[in-house]
């Protein structure tokens, strides 16, 4: 079937098959490889996208569902202003180790930001929950993201 | 690598359309969010030959007052019941137990009447609700009818809906203003879990006696439950910690747990005491006033 909708900014016409999921049609079909493929159940995080702004798991998500939706995923906030400082902090603050959790990580972390630019130590664990590290780097993730909300200018 | 079985997909923009499809198609199944479905569809522990998405079905997704009474449409997402000004002022346990219900992601994906019919025993949004005396709206094009919420659950996993019909909303009085009530969960860890048990307590008082007791545990049975004999025990007496603590003991002869990954059988029995300990102590504090 043919759906359409906005993908990291663009209008986007593709065809995808019913049983199709978003993550599959992100990452297989249209390559945008941050999209990561860990446990396909809704528990790893590794697959978060921003689906209407909202952070979502891709695996969880039937491709024809995002008909008429705005998806982001980190490819689609290259040259944000936030999504800059949050990957410099992880880089600096070495907040990244094997990488694999690293763009649904930085998702989460973007979509806690935009909403709330000065969380809690708090509240950034609860925005990174549903997102596992298994290289179990929390800290210095935590870290990044407190880092990343002192950097960012006070608009 | 494990694709999803082949179905047909339909999205429906009005209810009407929805019950349309779920009555004319041979092997139908409804879906919320899909943060449950989509895994037992997956795994083939379920079937379907037709789903039929209700994610564009706006008019399923509202949290409104009228007349005292709460209503909410059964798609409405875990995070909007948390931002809803509304229920945080007059429901907050409600949003309690949305908060501690998945991830953040899965969240912003499943739905209160998914939680409800997808029947967990340890379904989050059930114990609250439950002590809330909710009422469930179910339609088909045949009829609606309103069932008391507990009616709706049927079994681990299976709830009491026909093929046809569809939970189209929730409802529960306004809680009075002398009214508390708390919900707590047991996880193996504190986010991302399903409950090893779940409580909600209900208390009205009226000076200082309890005037409605109600009290609902999840993960203890094969579905969520009423806890009738602990509520008949606090109603009209005068409230105190050993009253409590003499009512939340008799949890362990209601419960009929399971051994499963997350516990056991007997551990649940004492927590399913614990757990409505804490949460009755913390109804009675709201109650007072004195816990936010």
């Amino acid at each position: 079937m043919r759906i359409t909708f906005q993908l990291n900014g663009k209008r986007i016409v593709c065809e995808t098959a019913q049983n199709r999921t978003l993550l599959d049609l992100l990452r297989v079909d249209l390559g945008l490889t941050s999209v990561k493929k860990g446990c396909e159940e809704g528990e790893c995080g590794s697959c978060t996208v921003l689906l209407d702004g909202m952070p979502v798991n891709s695996c969880l998500v039937l491709a024809p569902q995002v008909e008429g939706s705005r998806v982001t995923t980190v490819e689609g906030l290259e040259d944000d202003d936030l999504m800059v400082a949050l990957r410099r902090a992880f880089m600096e603050d070495g907040a990244i180790q094997c990488g694999f959790c690293t763009p649904g990580m930085l998702i989460s972390a973007y979509a806690l930001l935009s909403e709330n630019p000065n969380p809690t130590e708090d509240e950034v664990k609860t925005a990174i929950e549903g997102n596992l590290c298994r290289c179990t780097g929390y800290v210095k993730i935590i870290e990044a993201i407190l880092d990343a909300a002192e950097r960012m200018p006070v608009e | 690598m494990r694709p999803l079985p082949s179905f047909n997909l339909h999205r429906p923009k009005t209810l009407r359309e929805a019950l349309e499809l779920l009555q004319s198609l041979e092997g139908a199944r409804p879906i919320a969010g899909g943060t449950d479905l989509l895994i037992l569809l997956r795994d083939g522990a379920i079937q379907a030959k037709h789903l039929v998405d209700l994610g564009q079905v706006g008019e399923l997704r509202y949290i409104r007052e009228a007349d005292d009474v709460i209503h909410i449409g059964s798609m409405t997402k875990h995070s909007q019941l948390i931002r809803s000004e509304l229920i945080a002022e007059k429901a907050s346990v409600l949003r309690e137990s949305a908060m501690s219900t998945g991830s953040i992601q899965t969240r912003n994906r499943g739905t209160v009447g998914g939680n409800l019919c997808n029947a967990s025993p340890a379904a989050d949004t059930a114990p609250p609700l439950l002590v809330l005396d909710a009422k469930a709206k179910i339609s088909s094009m045949k009829d609606n009818r309103i069932i008391p919420l507990a009616v709706l659950f049927a079994g681990p996993k299976i709830n009491s809906l026909s093929p046809d019909e569809l939970l189209t909303e929730i409802a529960f009085r306004v809680p009075p203003a002398n009214s508390g009530a708390s919900f707590h969960k047991l996880g193996r860890r504190r986010s991302v879990t399903l409950a090893v048990v779940n409580a909600a307590a209900y208390l009205a008082l009226e000076g200082d006696l309890c005037k409605e007791a109600r009290v609902a545990l999840g993960s203890v049975a094969p579905t969520p439950l009423r806890m009738t004999p602990v509520e008949e025990r606090l109603e009209g007496r005068k409230l105190s910690k050993r009253l409590i603590n003499e009512a939340s003991s008799e949890c362990r002869d209601l419960v009929d747990p399971v051994d499963d990954v997350r516990a056991s059988a007997e551990y649940r029995r004492d927590m399913a005491c614990v757990l409505t300990g804490r949460a009755l102590t913390d109804a009675w504090k709201r109650a007072r006033g004195n816990l936010p």
